[in-house]
């Protein structure tokens, strides 16, 4: 079987479980590549069965991605020929999704990360703390947002200091 | 002085909750060498940000390069020519071999055996020589475009460049065959700094730690680019899961590497080594995920492109920051001596931390501690 056609397989698999109405998209652009949308509140859902039923137990990274509207959570796993973004959608007034540090482990720190520089917030995080950004860094100021051009982070920083 | 200070090597803080001579817990802190590359990738064109990926790292400046052009041309939906492919493997695999070689260097430099240190980085040169003939250059090789490579490789050139691939083949043998047997090495590094098959899987750690770590996953044979699906090389894998283990994955990595070069220069591929990128930079609306294994394990990139000639979105995750949890792990339980060599261990990108502080739990105290005191207490603890 060719790995495009797993990959639809795989979709489809995941689409029975998760329920249609909480699929939002999905694509596989090319081999060894499968993006999906999915509803906020199917975050931890989804990962346990992509864990138990898929096999994936590698978390490459995570993602935050202004989309204007909303806030983009990108979950990017990985196993052998398949590398998976799953993605999730968080309005811009209430940026929280499920923390999964405690099904995926290696997650901590990349939740750490997009908490710092583009304000996702993991709902049930076990430490969450500052990592990238210093201790004295202004409270909501989150560099990679598309409202903070680097002038405005000068100025935010220069208010509070003056 | 600080942690952010310019003529230290990169910074990074970890805490440790000590008990006498043990770790017993350990606490990250990083962001002390943040340059907010992705933010300025974002407003810069993508001729522009050739020479930003470039720059993310000193030293494995190609495999961000590599990854970067990867990702602009999946969304750009290009296919490069066979000899370009050749090319950037070729110069991927001799950075690779720089890459462990240095690391071996540094490892033994940790742990007081600078003899060792002074072979392997001679033996280094040769490799920076052979990147000097090919690309014109000895750190940012500048080899990946985005439609394929800079420069070409000349025929009459090759048999030079293979009789030095032979030499340093045959030192690396030399080299395994210390690092498996030196009485130094092994009191240093055998056992010492272990990470469980379960707790690499458990910690997503990438790259050569977790092959030490018995998982034979590498993004060059689990999700194959360019042409290593076409060229016979194999997975290392160990399963001591400790500073060993690293030593010898890197080390017949490095030979593998080589191999890998050798028969890239036999195959080469005639041919055109680009496409023409658009002259006006623009790309249209998509997105990708580009993953490369770099020396120090899975590199990633992703890419959100909304038309023109900017990413809307660019996301990189370098191995290094991949391995911070594992190595934790790895720290917990271990010496105080121990530290810079299980730091080490993973080849971290911001190595030689400067400054940890410690605190007794039983004591209730705290004190703070250099990279290179730290070094020194190591070698004198263990004397």
């Amino acid at each position: 079987m060719s790995l495009i056609e797993n990959h639809k397989r795989f979709v489809d698999g995941f689409t029975k479980f998760l329920g249609a109405e909480n699929i939002l998209e999905s694509k596989i652009p090319r081999e060894r590549r499968v993006f999906i949308t999915i509803k906020r509140e199917k975050l931890r859902d989804a990962v346990k069965y992509l864990m138990d039923h898929e096999g994936f137990n590698h978390i490459t990274t995570i993602t935050g991605l202004d989309a204007g509207e909303t806030l983009d959570v990108l979950y990017h796993l990985t196993k052998k020929d398949l590398s998976l973004t799953l993605r999730v959608k968080a309005p811009m007034d209430d940026p929280a999704v499920d923390s999964i540090s405690d099904l995926m482990n290696g997650a901590f720190m990349y939740e750490l990360e997009v908490h710092d520089l583009i304000g996702v917030v993991p709902r049930g995080h076990p430490n969450l703390k500052r990592l990238i950004l210093p201790e004295d860094w202004p409270e909501g100021v989150h560099p990679l947002l598309k409202k903070w051009s680097l002038d405005k982070i000068k100025e935010e920083i220069n208010g509070k200091e003056g | 002085m600080g942690p952010q200070h310019p003529a230290l090597k990169e910074p990074a803080n970890f805490t440790f909750k000590v008990e006498g001579e043990l770790v017993i817990d350990v606490e990250p802190r990083i962001g002390y060498n943040h340059r907010g590359i992705e933010k300025a990738m974002e407003s810069r064109t993508y001729i522009q940000n050739l020479y930003i990926a470039e720059r993310v790292c000193g030293i494995c400046s190609n495999a961000h390069q590599t990854c970067y052009t990867q990702c602009v041309e999946d969304v750009l939906n290009m296919e490069i020519p066979e000899r370009a492919k050749y090319i950037r493997v070729l110069v991927a695999e001799l950075e690779r071999i720089h890459s462990h070689y240095l690391w071996l260097g540094v490892a033994a430099h940790e742990i007081g055996f600078d003899t060792l240190f002074y072979y392997i980085w001679r033996d280094r040169e040769v490799v920076m020589d052979l990147l000097e003939e090919i690309s014109g250059n000895r750190v940012n090789y500048a080899i990946p475009t985005i439609g394929g490579v800079r420069r070409d490789v000349q025929k009459d050139k090759i048999p030079e460049y293979l009789k030095m691939l032979d030499a340093l083949g045959e030192r690396i043998k030399f080299f395994k065959n210390i690092c498996a047997t030196e009485k130094t090495v092994l009191a240093r590094a055998d056992g010492v700094g272990f990470l469980s098959k379960e707790d690499a899987i458990r910690l997503s750690a990438v790259g050569p730690n977790l092959r030490a770590s018995g998982v034979a996953s590498d993004i060059r044979a689990d999700s194959p680019y360019l042409v290593y699906d076409e060229i016979p090389w194999k997975v290392i894998s160990y399963d001591g899961g400790d500073v060993l283990a690293n030593v010898l994955v890197r080390v017949d990595e490095t030979a593998e590497s080589v191999k890998i070069c050798k028969h890239c220069l036999e195959h080469l591929p005639d041919g055109p080594i680009r496409v023409k990128f658009s002259p006006m930079g623009k790309v249209p609306e998509g997105e990708a995920v580009s993953l490369v294994e770099a020396p120090r394990g899975e590199l990633v990139h992703y890419i959100q492109s909304r038309g023109g000639d900017k990413p809307y979105r660019y996301k990189i995750r370098a191995p290094t920051f991949g391995n911070i949890p594992s190595v934790c792990e790895k720290l917990k339980g271990g010496y105080i001596a121990d530290i810079p060599i299980v730091l080490a261990g993973i080849d971290p990108c911001f190595s030689c931390t400067d400054r940890m502080v410690f605190v007794d739990e039983r004591k209730g105290k705290s004190w703070e501690m250099t990279g290179e005191l730290l070094r020194r207490y190591g070698i004198e603890w263990y004397k």
